[in-house]
């Protein structure tokens, strides 16, 4: 509690992230992207700026892609909450994941996560162009594929295209 | 970079959050937090006190009529892009939107939080001054509105106290008869602006009659372009643009100079900017798609 | 002896390291969790060059959760970083600064706390109560050699690093009879690498035994350097890299923070961690590129070129940096012709300190720099004489018949297709040129322009030339297990390229094996033997050397062996699709596991007197590939070049200045691929690293106070996927006379073409304006300046 009696430096965060509840008692402070690699364990998001440019910390909450770098554990308390983990089923690569693979779309792989859930949280049908597409993938940065082979593996799943463009 | 030692508090009422603020000699609203929370990373901005606006239904209303868009301090700038009514309403908070970061950003960051960081070359305080939007402030003494365009003195500085709130902004439909144009220059995808312009161009038989132009990321707040106001009228799209690119260019003196972009540059591309909205305003309204 | 049905070389093999990455489920430095680690946060300079009189500890000890605080008085006993270079002068960096700052960003304490929310509170408790008398800055390469310019090192005559100047009599004789001569100079600005995952380190001790983990290419060289300036010997410190987030030579160093922090666990006895924050990384991981070049050209009226003149300089940050960062100067002269025809090249070069950050490697390492000059010279040249540019590239365009071509600095060009590929990037890049012009052939206001870029890149470079120490090899161990799988340790490291699954290849490539049969081993100094790491484009080259040499000394032995277990001659035995058999029959067979199983297991059924084990290595040192400069200061410093043509399509709005990559075409030559798709992806991200230099990414310092204008994203503009062309890629293959299966590097071509492509491309769309860029970043900002310039008469 502050001098004034308001807030506190610690909050309850309780979320179910990939479709499990977790509960805790976290510094008001915590960063959400800290909360899901220390606290909850899960290290597949990766922080690469913490101001909220390169995207490499994309998760969902509700269903929308967010930069968990810049927001804090405590403002999530009540979500639902999606990451990188939840996307391949027993170990069964998502057709997006797959395709990443298929078109080598991912070389150090650092970025390739934050891609992914931004990916996950839209529906295709609002991204049948190709300026969509590449607006889309504007939001992560990717230092080195160079792009090309991202494009071509979204556009291999979500316009049928055949690779190598 | 993570950010200094601060308490957090969620209100569960207007008079919650407001008391919170008046109590602390070094609070901050927190609504998307997409502006705040980079900043406290850095420890640019460290307040001991976080107020949590987001989750309050009394600032998440979203309303749309005829006159106008109203949208809450909590309202994430994503419903306002994904609203089919709000576009109908006010088409220009689509346009400008749409230059707003990534859509991870808006996910998360509010309308009326862009409003009062009062980034210089944003677009959304500079549409809301073209349109003569109405800002609601609330604190534990009271409330009152204020005009867009009187609300912005200078880099990130509003007409707000530290115990203030801007609870809703209130953007009215442009006249009939106008066309809104959102343009500008970014290096990047998703950047904040070199320059940009939020215009409301009132065009009759092909003729520009009037208009308000709001330039940003030319100087350190939106600022209306007097003198291209005046060489506007009667802009036909006929004949040498000079007039108008070189009244531009007269309003832009003493723009910012910076690593991104010389004066002289801004001011040449603010110009250029300004005549090709006057164009884009005049196909636009040939095309019948002028405000109703 | 090995007779295949399908070679696993120049597959497409679909990458290995895939899985772990997309499931989330890589481990990174920053996902290494130890029992009762501390974590570690710097304070770091705020001035760029200052006496520091003060720094009060007490405050930052005393808050909850810190562990310890240490300033530079702690490390005495640890050693200066070494020196080897020694036309250097001396900078006897230590790790922490002791009493003097010489760019923002030094790190000059160290807070251990319990974590990093903790150890940043304490730092800015301490960097609130640091006292500093400020000195008079050098902000850049004209104040650091001006005549009274404020000195960063006491002991030293000027802010000279390195300066070898040079004169050529027949470049002299040149400049006197050529018909024209002109100067200019041309730029390239301070870039810094920019891996999407910063630094770390994490040191834990047990036993006696330092173990540090830390993102880096090289851990042999960590390993060697952390060993000597600590004190302890060599076989006692273990370096490991877990799986890195992107390197691209930033990654190389030896940095302060893996001193400090193996140092902070060797002495607490506990798990240390610093992770590098973004911030951190702008502001003190190595910068780069900050180089000028002044340039006096001879030619004549016809457009020959007739000699040229160039003064390196380059600004190399304080210089408190191991390795220092000389070398990208000297690879930046000494491949200026690039993929021409020139010989009347002088070249002297001058490194110069000054108070912002060291600077060190990035991809392309001065190629880039050096090509601009070229091409930007070339197309001045055609316009000052009226000759076509793409024909005087024609003429002077290096042609198969000349290989072996030795270049103005040694540099020895054994095969490429230079010519070819020039050719094919024009039939390529016209249409696209085309296509650009009808598409704005309504807005008068957008000019279309073509540049374009002959280079020819050093692969698998000395090491010798950035270290002073280490020189050129590297190592593969080969093991067959008892149950015929087959283990290969490598010393070279991975860092995203996809370098496991190219030694997979390689590796099942030469003993006839699947490449799922293939353990690959790196990154781990008791798993592996000795190497320098992965850098330079060399994995390639030392990979195939070093895997080949072990497995021809394995196949020796595993093949005696399975003679005597067939009871044939060695000599008559064949290996066939991971079988051992007879020549001419198709049974009796054995296969790996037998002959492995001989070997460590049941070894009664080794042939009489034959030493156990089936375990072989190879250090591989590449051919033709020199250390030293020879009496004429000439020196090989790649075993390979690899040459590539880009050209490129670029729109510019003459109003603003706003300019659009239409369409980017690369043809590229890097001798036998491997694995194609690795390599288009190497293209790739060098292309978009090249663009990043050519328009977007500057490091800027205030000219007046040597403060960094910026150290975020938000000013440093990576280029986004919307600021990246697509790009077509052909192939040619003019495989290495004298490297193992005629294999080149690729890892850096891409970065070389685009600064040229781009000034080339808009100076060529706004000629009759007048505009001749000789600098990057080209920015609409930049592009406006340069036509008003010219407008007002003055050269852009």
């Amino acid at each position: 509690m502050t001098a004034s009696g308001i807030g506190s430096s610690h909050v309850d965060v309780a979320v179910t992230i990939n479709g499990e509840r977790v509960s805790h008692t976290v510094p008001a402070r915590l960063l959400l992207s800290d909360f899901i690699r220390d606290v909850v364990g899960l290290t597949g998001t990766h922080v690469g700026c913490e101001h909220g440019f390169c995207g490499a910390c994309t998760i969902m909450v509700n269903g929308d892609a967010i930069r968990s770098c810049s927001t804090l554990a405590a403002q999530v308390d009540g979500s639902t909450i999606r990451t990188v983990e939840d996307l391949a089923t027993d170990g069964q690569l998502s057709p997006m994941q797959q395709a990443f693979h298929e078109n080598h779309a991912m070389q150090c792989g650092f970025c390739t996560t934050g891609f992914l859930m931004t990916l996950e949280s839209v529906d295709a049908k609002d991204y049948q162009e190709h300026d969509q597409v590449i607006e889309l993938l504007s939001g992560n940065l990717c230092r080195c594929t160079g792009y090309q082979n991202i494009v071509t593996a979204v556009t291999s799943v979500w316009h049928g295209e055949e690779a190598g463009g | 970079m993570k950010p200094a030692l601060f308490d957090y508090y969620r209100p569960n009422s207007l008079d919650e959050a407001v008391g919170a603020l008046a109590a602390s000699d070094s609070s901050k609203v927190l609504a998307g937090g997409q502006s705040l929370i980079p900043a406290m990373n850095f420890r640019l901005s460290s307040p001991s006190l976080l107020v949590d606006i987001q989750g309050m239904p009394e600032f998440g209303a979203l309303t749309v009529d005829s006159g106008g868009v109203r949208i809450g301090a909590a309202v994430t700038q994503s419903t306002v892009e994904r609203s089919p009514d709000a576009s109908a309403a006010v088409s220009a908070l689509r346009q400008a939107l749409r230059y707003v970061g990534h859509l991870q950003i808006r996910n998360k960051g509010t309308v009326c939080g862009s409003l009062a960081h009062a980034d210089p070359a944003a677009e959304l305080p500079a549409l809301a001054v073209a349109l003569g939007a109405e800002l609601a402030i609330h604190n534990a003494g009271g409330s009152r509105l204020i005009a867009a365009g009187d609300f912005y003195r200078g880099p990130f500085w509003v007409d707000l106290e530290p115990e203030d709130i801007l609870t809703e902004a209130y953007f009215p439909a442009p006249p009939a008869g106008t066309v809104t144009v959102v343009d500008e220059i970014s290096r990047r995808a998703g950047d904040f602006a070199i320059v940009g312009l939020a215009a409301v161009v009132a065009v009759d038989e092909g003729t520009v009659t009037s208009a308000t132009l709001v330039s940003f990321g030319v100087g350190g707040k939106p600022e209306r372009l007097a003198t291209a106001e005046s060489a506007i009228v009667g802009f036909d799209g006929n004949g040498a643009s000079d007039a108008l690119y070189d009244a531009a260019f007269q309003d832009a003196d003493g723009a910012l100079d910076d690593g991104h972009a010389t004066a002289i540059y801004r001011q040449e591309a603010l110009a250029s900017v300004v005549v090709r909205a006057a164009r884009a305003a005049l196909d636009s309204a040939q095309d019948g798609r002028r405000n109703s | 002896m090995i007779r295949h049905r399908a070679s696993h070389l120049g597959r497409s093999l679909p990458r290995r390291e895939d899985r772990a990455p997309l499931l989330g489920k890589q481990q990174y430095i920053a996902d290494l969790r130890l029992p009762r680690m501390l974590e570690v946060a710097f304070a770091r300079s705020r001035e760029p060059h200052a006496l520091i009189t003060s720094i009060d500890t007490e405050e930052a000890r005393a808050l909850d959760g810190v562990h310890t605080v240490i300033t530079a008085a702690d490390l005495a006993d640890v050693e200066t970083y070494p020196h080897y270079i020694l036309y250097n002068q001396p900078v006897n960096q230590r790790p922490l600064a002791e009493d003097r700052v010489r760019y923002v960003g030094s790190p000059y304490a160290a807070v251990v706390a319990s974590d990093r929310y903790v150890a940043e509170d304490a730092v800015t408790m301490l960097s609130n109560s640091t006292e500093y008398e400020p000195l008079p800055t050098v902000a850049d390469i004209d104040q650091a050699l001006a005549e009274d310019a404020p000195r960063l090192y006491d002991d030293w005559e000027d802010n000279r690093l390195t300066s070898l100047p040079s004169e050529t009599p027949a470049v002299r004789r040149a400049f006197e009879e050529a018909d024209h001569t002109f100067t200019e100079t041309y730029t390239s600005q301070r870039q810094t690498g920019l891996p999407l995952e910063g630094r770390g380190v994490v040191a834990d001790v047990r036993d006696g035994h330092l173990t540090v983990w830390s993102s880096t290419q090289s851990p042999h060289i960590v390993r060697t350097t952390l060993a000597k300036m600590l004190h302890i010997p060599e076989p006692r410190v273990r370096v490991i890299t877990p799986a890195i987030g992107g390197g691209f030579g930033t990654k190389t160093h030896v940095y302060p923070e893996d001193v400090i922090v193996a140092w902070l666990a060797w002495k607490l006895e506990r798990p240390v961690r610093w992770l590098e924050d973004r911030f951190e990384n702008l502001i003190s991981a190595v910068h780069a590129r900050d180089q000028r070049h002044d340039v006096s050209v001879a030619y004549d009226d016809d457009g020959t070129i007739r000699g040229v003149r160039c003064h390196v300089i380059s600004d190399l940050g304080s210089g408190e940096i191991f390795m220092p960062g000389t070398a990208p100067t000297f690879v930046s002269g000494g491949t200026i012709t690039g993929g021409y025809d020139f010989a009347n090249m002088e070249v002297s070069y001058t490194c110069v300190v000054t108070n912002k950050t060291p600077s060190g490697a990035y991809r392309g390492f001065g190629s880039p720099e050096g090509n601009l000059v070229m091409e930007r010279v070339i197309d001045r040249v055609a316009s000052l004489t009226g000759t076509d540019r793409i024909a005087l590239r024609r003429r002077m365009i290096l042609r198969e018949d000349q290989m072996p071509y030795l270049m103005y600095g040694g540099g020895r060009i054994d095969s490429g297709s230079h010519a070819k590929s020039y050719e094919r990037a024009l039939e390529l890049i016209e249409p696209a040129a085309e296509r650009a012009r009808a598409k704005y052939a309504d807005d008068p206001d957008v000019r279309i322009g073509v540049g374009y870029s002959n280079y020819s890149e050093p692969t698998t470079p000395t090491y010798h030339l950035t270290t002073g120490h280490w020189a050129g090899y590297d190592s593969a161990v080969l093991r067959i297990d008892p149950d015929g799988s087959a283990r290969v340790s490598l010393g070279t490291t991975a860092l995203g390229q996809g370098t496991e699954t190219v030694a997979a290849q390689l590796a099942a490539e030469a003993l006839g094996v699947d490449p799922e049969n293939v353990t690959v081993i790196m990154g781990d100094t008791e798993r592996t033997g000795y190497g320098l790491g992965a850098w330079g484009s060399r994995s390639a080259i030392v990979m195939s050397g070093s895997i080949l040499m072990a497995a021809d000394r394995l196949l020796v032995k595993a093949r005696d062996i399975a003679a005597h277990m067939l009871e044939a001659a060695d000599v008559d035995v064949v290996l066939e699709d991971g079988q051992f058999h007879v020549a001419g029959s198709s049974t009796p067979t054995v296969g790996w596991a037998e002959v492995a199983t001989a070997a460590w297991a049941r070894t009664v059924d080794l042939p009489a007197g034959m030493e156990p084990g089936l375990e072989t290595s190879g250090y591989f040192e590449p051919p033709d590939l020199q250390h030293f400069p020879d009496d004429a200061g000439m020196l090989n410093a790649a075993a390979a070049w690899a040459n590539g043509s880009h050209a490129g399509v670029v729109s510019v709005r003459v109003s603003t200045g706003e300019l659009k990559i239409e369409d980017y075409v690369v043809i590229h030559d890097c001798g036998t691929v491997l694995n194609p798709a690795i390599v288009e992806g190497q293209i790739h991200g060098g292309v978009a690293q090249g663009i990043a230099g050519a328009m977007y990414e500057h490091f800027q310092y205030d000219p007046d106070t040597a403060q960094p204008r910026f150290a975020s994203f938000m000013e440093y503009l990576a280029p986004t996927c919307a600021e990246i062309p697509h790009m077509t890629i052909n192939h040619f293959e003019s495989p290495a006379p004298d490297q193992p299966l005629g294999v080149k590097g690729c890892g850096e071509g891409g970065t070389i073409g685009p600064p040229a492509v781009v000034t080339g491309a808009v100076s060529a769309a706004l000629a009759d304006l007048g505009v001749d860029l000789t600098a990057t970043p080209v920015t609409p900002s930049a592009v406006r300046d340069a036509i008003r310039s010219a407008a007002n008469g003055g050269r852009s």
